[in-house]
């Protein structure tokens, strides 16, 4: 029983641990431009406009946040190895991975912006000063959140797998959730202000990025201001749901129904997210209404 | 004939020569296996396993760029990327299923619910977005009316989109996407497993408990290997964008199985070869 009660503790702090990682991982990416939006980015300066806003996407969110949280963990786990204290080991080893992700957010942006000098998109090196502390800041509270996750679930929930390998897989899982949610906000509503809000953006318009803000030139700062209110948390939500779920149907079920229990209760969980998903579908459909009249729209 | 003088397009069909050149060497792989003194049961459960990753992959809803800024169905992501992050979500429950009851099915079945719950939150998740945050009901753009729910689309589409959004039979193939890549991952992750736990204590003299952590650690950093190889071979067969199992694009799917096992065969040789016992 108590071995139950210490594995529902652990698994509620595992779960908000995520929820953190979640919401800091999407707010370095939308901060950073690192998603699938960054395309956006790219293609503005080829359509004529020219913009401020960072962009640095070499890889996309899975992979990389795979690799910064597999080096966290790595070296976490290494020096724990010489007996370094598990917050001290997690904490190095965070700060190690941000030192990584601030070489690679350097070389992405200029590398980037440099590919289109022909078209006249200036390198800021203001940008860099100012926005390269911003995107480490947050990456190091997504990587430490996700390393510390790890560690509970290797050291307290006892999952075989070492210390970097957990790294790896729920850094990818964390870039992956992050960016499936995160994105289309970051890259409708902030980066296509200026469209209706209501539709998608018509593809005649890609490119035309919003570049202004109330005073001066849009700063990626302040795109991580805008997607920090719904962007970010959804992350969050989406990462600390899947985290909490796996592990409270692990610990709590694992031994019942001759070990089936736990993988009863995992699709009792899908069926329960389908029928939300179709609530939710649905009352988009009612609510929001068709664009346009049914037979017209299949003349 | 295109521009640049190749054939006009990837196409949906099979090559021959190619499939026959793929089927040589995943028979040159297993009859290899044979030779060298190991068994084949667990190279066929990786061939599975890879084929299983290729096909999952197909189901994910995947819309790249274009469904960031809800020019196009699916979620905003890359192919290969998506389903890694399932398919590892499952094998982290398969890998823990395994070590805590020992038994295959529970095992597999748990890599699979895994995988399968960590799509169906994420597919929540993406709707609620869309929904609630943009004001943007789902449509398909490659289907006028969905196959499981009846809804129809065409009106739903806002003007110059391709539709946006995870429709039902979207969200089913990501979910089925999930289950069936957490699966594979799984199956190829205890296969590995069985082969070092029996290969490196001989290599290596020493106890089995002992060289059990190391031999768990080889199968999981091997088995996330073989994961991203069938996950970008089956990204490769999709290029690009999907949305699911009702896109026209899932019709390439045997190719991609054929890709997978070739691949996953190819692959498990090597994998394998670590624990070679040389008599050195």
């Amino acid at each position: 029983m108590e071995e139950i009660v210490l594995g529902i503790g652990i698994t509620a702090l595992a779960g908000a641990f995520a929820t953190v990682a979640g919401a800091a991982e999407d707010t370095e990416s939308d901060i950073g431009s690192q998603g699938d939006p960054n395309s956006q980015v790219q293609l503005a300066p080829q359509m004529g406009y020219i913009h401020r806003i960072f962009n640095k996407a070499i890889s996309g969110e899975p992979p990389a946040y795979g690799a910064w949280c597999a080096i966290g963990a790595g070296v976490a786990w290494a020096l724990m190895r010489i007996n370094f204290n598990p917050a001290l080991a997690i904490i190095l080893g965070s700060v190690i991975a941000v030192f990584v992700q601030g070489v690679y957010c350097t070389s992405g942006y200029l590398g980037r912006t440099a590919s289109l000098a022909k078209f006249q998109q200036p390198v800021y090196i203001d940008i860099i000063k100012s926005l390269l502390s911003v995107t480490m800041a947050h990456a190091f509270v997504a990587i430490f959140c996700t390393v510390a996750m790890c560690h509970l679930m290797a050291t307290a929930l006892h999952h075989p797998f070492a210390l970097p390998l957990l790294g790896l897989v729920w850094g990818i899982a964390l870039g992956a959730a992050g960016s499936a949610t995160g994105n289309p906000f970051y890259g409708k509503e902030r980066q296509y202000q200026n469209q209706k809000f209501g539709a998608g953006v018509p593809i005649s318009a890609s490119g035309n990025i919003v570049r202004y803000a109330e005073a001066g030139q849009r700063s990626s700062l302040d795109n991580g201001w805008f997607t920090t209110k719904f962007a970010g948390p959804a992350s969050g939500i989406c990462f600390g749901l899947i985290v909490f779920l796996e592990l409270w149907r692990t610990v709590l079920f694992e031994k019942t129904v001759a070990g089936w229990g736990a993988i009863i209760v995992g699709v009792i969980l899908i069926l329960i997210f389908t029928f939300i998903d179709r609530w939710i579908e649905v009352w988009g459909r009612k609510t929001y209404g068709p664009y346009t009249a049914a037979e017209e729209a299949s003349s | 004939m295109s521009a640049l003088g190749g054939a006009a397009a990837g196409g949906e069909g099979i090559n021959p020569t190619g499939t026959l050149v793929g089927i040589v060497i995943l028979l040159v792989s297993i009859a290899a296996t044979y030779a060298l003194g190991f068994s084949i049961i667990p190279l066929i459960g990786i061939i599975i396993g890879g084929a299983l990753v290729g096909f999952g992959v197909h189901f994910v809803p995947v819309g790249g760029a274009p469904a960031a800024m809800g020019q196009a169905p699916g979620i905003a992501t890359g192919v290969a990327m998506l389903a890694a992050g399932a398919g590892l979500a499952g094998l982290f429950g398969g890998a823990w299923a395994f070590e805590a009851t020992g038994d295959f099915a529970i095992a597999v079945a748990g890599g699979a619910v895994g995988g399968g719950l960590m799509m169906s939150i994420t597919c929540m998740m993406v709707n609620a977005t869309y929904v609630f945050a943009m004001g943007i009901p789902a449509a398909s753009g490659k289907v006028a009316k969905d196959p499981i729910t009846g809804d129809t689309f065409p009106e739903y589409k806002s003007q110059g989109t391709e539709g946006h959004g995870l429709p039902f039979i979207s969200f089913f193939g990501g979910v089925i996407g999930g289950i069936v890549t957490g699966l594979g991952g799984t199956l190829i992750y205890l296969a590995l497993l069985g082969i070092y736990e029996t290969g490196l204590p001989v290599i290596m003299q020493a106890e089995t408990a002992a060289i059990q952590p190391l031999a768990i650690s080889l199968a999981g950093i091997f088995a996330i290997g073989f994961f991203l190889v069938n996950a970008v071979l089956a990204a490769y067969n999709i290029t690009g964008t999907i949305e699911g199992p009702h896109d026209p694009k899932f019709k390439r799917v045997p190719r991609a199985i054929i890709g997978c096992a070739v691949a996953s065969a190819f692959c498990g040789l090597i994998s394998m070869l670590i624990v070679l016992n040389t008599g050195m």
